[in-house]
C-alpha cells in the first residue's frame, strides 16, 4: 500500500554507504575512446525549443545547444556570433549586422538574413517563453530588413543601451520550417529542433528527464569539443560524479575535500549570481505597502546566519539594494540592515502595528527552501510576527507567483549579474504575470523614474550613477529582501572534458555554449 | 465488563512471546516519551538552540541539525506526531474498514458485491497521485494526513474482516442463533464483532506501522506542515542534506531518528505478529503456538 518506505530506503542507503567505505574510491576507469561522451545531471526542463522549454536557466541552456543567437557572451562581455560584425548608424537607432556566411541549418539548408528577418517577425506574433519587451514593441523596433543574403538592418525608434543583452536572448529560427507553424508551443516534432547551433538533439524523454545531443559536424563556428552530450537521471550528484556516471556536478562544501587531492578533478567556484529573495505581495495584502513593516522584516532576518546555516557558508549575504555584491555596479554604501530586533520592533511600533496580530503565509519550494523558511519563521517570531511556511514543488511555486497567488514568497534564481535594467522589470509596472519579474501592488515614483532613465541612457558612466541611486532608493524602500547569493562549487572530470568556463554574468558553466566548443 | 477486559489482557500478556513482551515495553516507553516530552527535553524543538551540526554532547544530547535545532528535543516531540498518526490512522481505518467488511459479509448480495468492487478500486488506485489531489483539496494539517491515510488503508482490514465474517456465517451455532430468532444487531454485537475483533486489531497494528512511515513522505507532498517535527521529517531533511553520507553528520542527524522510527515500527510489527498468532485459532491448532 505505502510504497514510500523510508525505513527500507534508509537501510539500503546505509548498506550502499558501507559498500563504498569498504570499496574505497575504486571508480570505474573511463575509456579514452575516439568519441567524447560527456554526461551531466538530467531533469525535465521541457522540449528544447524556444516555445516549449521551461522558463529557467537549465531549460534555456537545453535550447542554447541547438539554436544560435546573433550575439553570444563570453568571460568578458558580448561577442559576435551569428552576427560577425556590425555597424552602428544614426546615433544608435540603426544597426547593420553582417552575418556569418558559412552557417547552415541541421537539415542542410543554408542560413541567410531572411531567417533573421523572419524570426523577429515571428516572435512579435508569437512571443516565446522568454520574450524581450523591446522586440515585441512595434513602436520601438520599427523595421528589420535584409539588405543582402548576409546583411540585416535593424531600425529602432530610440536607443536601447541594452540591445546586445536583448539580442543575446533571441534564438534565430529557420524560416523554411517555422513559417508553416502557427502553434509554436505545440510544435514538438523532429523539425522543431533544427537550428544552426553546435549540437543536434537526438533524444528527449520527458518522463525520465533525459536529453541526448550529438555534435553537428558542419557547425559554422568553433568545432564542438564533445561528440555526445547526455543528460541522465541522477539521485546523488556526489556519488554519481565519483562513479563516473556524470562528469560535472555541483558539490556541497562539506564533501569538497573528497575531490581536492585527485588530479582528475578540477574544482571551480561559482560566482555569486544565483540568489534567493523574499517577495511581498502588496496587492493581496496591502499591509505590506507600509514601508516600516518591510524594513522591520529586513532588520529581523539575519542574512549572514542564513548563509552559515542553509548554505553552509558557501554564499554571500544579499544587499537590500538588490544588486549582488559581485555585480560590477554594486553600491557598497547602502544601509547594511544587520540583524537588530530592537530596531525592527521600533519600526513596527512606528507603523502602528505594535500589538497587532501579524500572521502571514510564506510560500517556499522544496528542500533547502523549507529550511530557509523555518529560519525566517524563527527570526520573525522574535518580533512578534507569525509565519506559516507552506511548501510546494518548484514549478507550482513559480506558477503561483505568476498568478499572484501568495502573501510572501521565497524564490531562488539566476541572472543577478545581468545589466541592472532588470531592476526596472522587478520593481515597476506592478504585476507582470510571470514568476521572475514584477512586484504586485508596489509603486515608487522615484524607482519608476530611475528605471526609465536606465532604459534609455547610453552613457555608461551616467547609467552607473543612476544604478547607484536606484540601489539607494531600493535599500531604503525594501520592496523585496535579497537573502543571499550562492557561491557553491562545481567539480568536473578534466580527463573527459576540460573546456568549462563561466560567462561574465552567469553562475553555471553548463548553461554556456562556449563550454562545449573548442576555442 | 472491566474485569473481563483485564482478564483478557492478562491472558494475552501471558500468551505473548519474549519479543512480543519487549515490544510492548518499548511501545509503552515511547508512549511515555510522547506524553512527557516537555519534561524530557530541556531545549526547544521548534527553533535553533545551538551551533549547526553540533555532534552529540552536552547540552545537545543527540547533537543538532543543520539549523542548530536540538535533535533529542525534536525526537521527543516527534514521538507525538508519529504516534498520533499511527494510532489515529489505525483506529479510523481499522475500525471503519473492519465494520464495513463485517457488514458486507453479513448482508451479502449486492451490498457485498458493491463493497468488494469498492475495495478493488481502492487497491487499484495509484495512491500517490490521488493523495496529491486530496492534499490540494484538504489543505495541510495533521488531521488531514490521518484522514487521507485512512482513506487509503481501510480496504485491508475490510477484506480481512469480511473473510472472517464469511466463514463465521457458516458456523452451525450462528445459524442456530439466527434460527432461534436472533436479530442482525444482536448477531453482530454478540458474535461477529467479538469474534473478529482480534483479527481486526492485528491488521490495525500493521496499519499503524505503515501509516507512521507514510506520514513523512506525505508531508513533503504538501499534505502537512513541512516545518513540523515528526521523525520522518527529521530523516527527510537529513537525507535531503546534500552529500550527508560523505560527512559524519549522518551519525547523529540521521541515525537517531531512524533508530527511534525503526524501534517503533519493529515493535508494532512484533506485537502484531504475536497477536495474530494468538488471535488466529487455526494457527494454534496447527501447532504454531510456541
Amino acid at each position: 500500500m505505502f510504497k514510500n518506505n523510508t525505513v527500507l530506503i534508509s537501510i539500503a542507503l546505509l548498506i550502499l554507504m558501507f559498500m563504498f567505505a569498504v570499496g574505497g574510491c575504486d571508480t570505474e576507469k573511463v575509456e579514452h575512446a575516439e568519441t567524447v561522451v560527456l554526461r551531466l545531471e538530467g531533469g525535465d526542463w521541457g522540449f528544447p525549443q524556444p516555445y516549449t522549454r521551461y522558463s529557467r536557466g537549465p531549460g534555456n541552456a537545453k535550447v542554447n545547444y541547438i539554436f544560435d543567437k546573433l550575439i553570444e557572451k563570453d568571460e568578458n562581455g558580448f561577442i559576435p556570433w551569428l552576427a560577425q560584425d556590425w555597424e552602428i548608424l544614426d546615433g544608435g537607432k540603426k544597426y547593420v549586422f553582417q552575418l556569418v556566411e558559412n552557417a547552415q541549418w541541421h537539415d542542410g539548408e543554408p542560413f541567410t538574413a531572411e531567417d533573421v528577418v523572419f524570426t523577429f517577425e515571428y516572435i512579435k506574433k508569437y512571443p516565446p517563453v522568454d520574450a524581450v519587451d523591446i522586440f515585441m514593441d512595434d513602436s520601438f523596433l520599427l523595421e528589420v530588413k535584409a539588405l543582402s543574403d548576409y546583411q540585416v538592418e535593424f531600425t529602432f525608434a530610440g536607443v536601447d543601451p541594452n540591445l546586445f543583452e536583448n539580442l543575446s536572448s533571441v534564438y534565430i529560427l529557420p524560416e523554411h520550417i517555422w513559417s508553416k507553424v502557427d502553434k509554436p508551443d505545440e510544435f514538438i516534432s523532429e523539425e522543431a529542433v533544427i537550428g544552426t547551433g553546435p549540437f543536434m538533439l537526438t533524444d528527449y524523454n520527458k518522463e525520465h528527464g533525459t536529453y541526448r545531443y550529438e555534435a553537428f559536424r558542419d557547425f559554422w563556428g568553433p568545432e564542438p569539443a564533445v561528440d555526445v552530450l547526455e543528460f541522465v537521471p541522477v539521485s546523488d550528484p556526489v556519488l554519481a560524479l565519483e562513479k563516473g556516471d556524470i562528469h560535472c556536478a555541483g558539490i556541497p562544501v562539506d564533501v569538497l575535500s573528497r575531490f581536492e587531492n585527485d588530479p582528475k578533478y578540477t574544482i571551480v567556484q561559482r560566482p555569486g549570481f544565483w540568489g534567493y529573495r523574499l517577495r511581498f505581495n502588496m496587492e493581496k495584502l496591502p499591509v505590506f505597502k507600509i514601508k516600516e513593516l518591510r524594513q522591520a522584516f529586513a532588520y529581523a532576518i539575519d542574512r549572514q546566519d542564513l548563509v552559515e546555516k542553509t548554505a553552509r557558508g558557501a554564499a554571500v549575504a544579499g544587499s537590500l539594494g538588490v544588486l549582488p555584491p559581485d555585480h560590477r555596479w554594486f553600491n557598497p554604501d547602502l544601509p547594511k540592515y544587520e540583524q537588530d530586533l530592537e530596531k525592527a520592533k521600533a519600526l513596527l511600533k512606528q507603523a502602528g502595528l505594535e500589538g497587532e496580530k501579524l500572521r502571514f503565509e510564506l510560500l517556499v519550494g522544496e528542500d533547502t527552501e523549507v529550511r530557509i523558511g523555518e529560519l525566517i519563521r524563527e527570526y520573525l517570531s522574535d518580533i512578534g510576527i507569525e509565519i506559516q511556511v507552506v511548501s510546494t514543488d518548484m514549478k507550482s511555486r513559480d506558477s503561483r507567483i505568476a498568478e499572484g497567488n501568495y502573501q510572501l514568497v521565497l524564490v531562488g534564481h539566476g541572472g543577478w549579474a545581468r545589466d541592472p535594467s532588470y531592476l526596472g522589470e522587478r520593481f515597476t509596472g506592478g504585476d507582470r504575470g510571470d514568476w521572475s519579474s514584477g512586484t504586485p501592488g508596489y509603486y515608487n515614483a522615484r524607482v519608476e523614474e530611475l528605471a526609465k532613465q536606465l532604459k534609455t541612457e547610453i552613457d555608461e558612466e551616467v547609467r552607473k550613477e543612476i544604478t547607484m541611486e536606484l540601489q539607494q532608493v531600493l535599500a531604503e524602500d525594501v520592496p523585496e529582501i535579497c537573502l543571499y547569493l550562492t557561491t557553491g562549487h562545481d567539480v568536473y572530470r578534466n580527463d573527459i572534458h576540460d573546456g568549462w568556463r563561466h560567462v561574465f554574468d552567469h553562475h553555471m558553466m553548463e548553461h554556456n555554449i562556449l563550454s562545449f566548443v573548442k576555442r | 465488563m472491566a474485569k473481563k477486559i483485564l482478564l483478557g489482557l492478562k491472558s494475552t500478556w501471558q500468551n505473548l512471546s519474549i519479543s512480543g513482551k519487549v515490544a510492548v515495553a518499548i511501545l509503552i516507553l515511547l508512549l511515555a516519551m510522547a506524553i512527557f516530552a516537555p519534561f524530557l527535553s530541556w531545549l526547544p524543538h521548534y527553533r535553533s538552540s545551538g551551533p549547526p551540526l553540533h555532534p552529540p554532547g552536552w547540552p545537545h544530547l543527540l547533537g543538532t541539525d543543520e539549523l542548530g535545532v536540538d535533535i533529542w528535543a525534536m525526537i521527543c516531540y516527534g514521538a507525538r506526531v508519529s504516534l498520533a498518526v499511527g494510532l489515529g490512522t489505525a483506529l479510523l481505518a481499522g475500525l471503519g474498514g473492519g465494520i464495513i467488511g463485517i457488514f458486507a459479509a453479513f448482508k451479502g448480495g449486492w451490498v457485498d458485491r458493491f463493497v468488494m468492487r469498492l475495495i478493488d478500486i481502492m487497491i487499484a488506485l495509484p495512491d500517490l497521485p490521488v493523495m496529491i489531489v486530496l492534499a490540494a483539496f484538504f489543505g495541510p494539517s495533521l488531521l488531514n494526513i490521518i484522514i487521507v491515510l485512512s482513506l487509503f488503508s481501510w480496504s485491508i482490514p475490510a477484506r480481512v474482516a469480511r473473510a472472517g465474517a464469511l466463514s463465521l456465517k457458516e458456523q452451525p451455532y450462528i445459524k442456530m442463533a439466527a434460527h432461534y430468532g436472533a436479530g442482525p444487531f444482536y448477531l453482530l454485537m454478540r458474535h461477529y464483532i467479538p469474534e473478529l475483533l482480534p483479527l481486526i486489531l492485528v491488521s490495525m497494528i500493521r496499519l499503524a506501522g505503515m501509516a507512521i512511515v507514510a506520514e513523512a513522505s506525505l508531508a513533503f507532498l504538501g499534505l502537512g506542515d513541512p516545518t513540523s517535527r515528526s521523525w520522518g521529517l527529521i530523516i527527510n531533511h537529513a537525507v535531503n542534506f546534500k552529500g550527508i553520507y560523505f560527512t559524519e553528520y549522518w551519525k547523529w542527524w540521521l541515525l537517531y531518528p531512524w533508530l527511534f522510527l525503526t524501534l517503533l515500527v519493529t515493535s508494532l510489527a512484533l506485537l502484531g505478529r504475536d497477536l495474530e498468532r494468538i488471535a488466529d485459532p487455526r494457527m494454534v491448532r496447527m501447532g504454531v503456538r510456541s
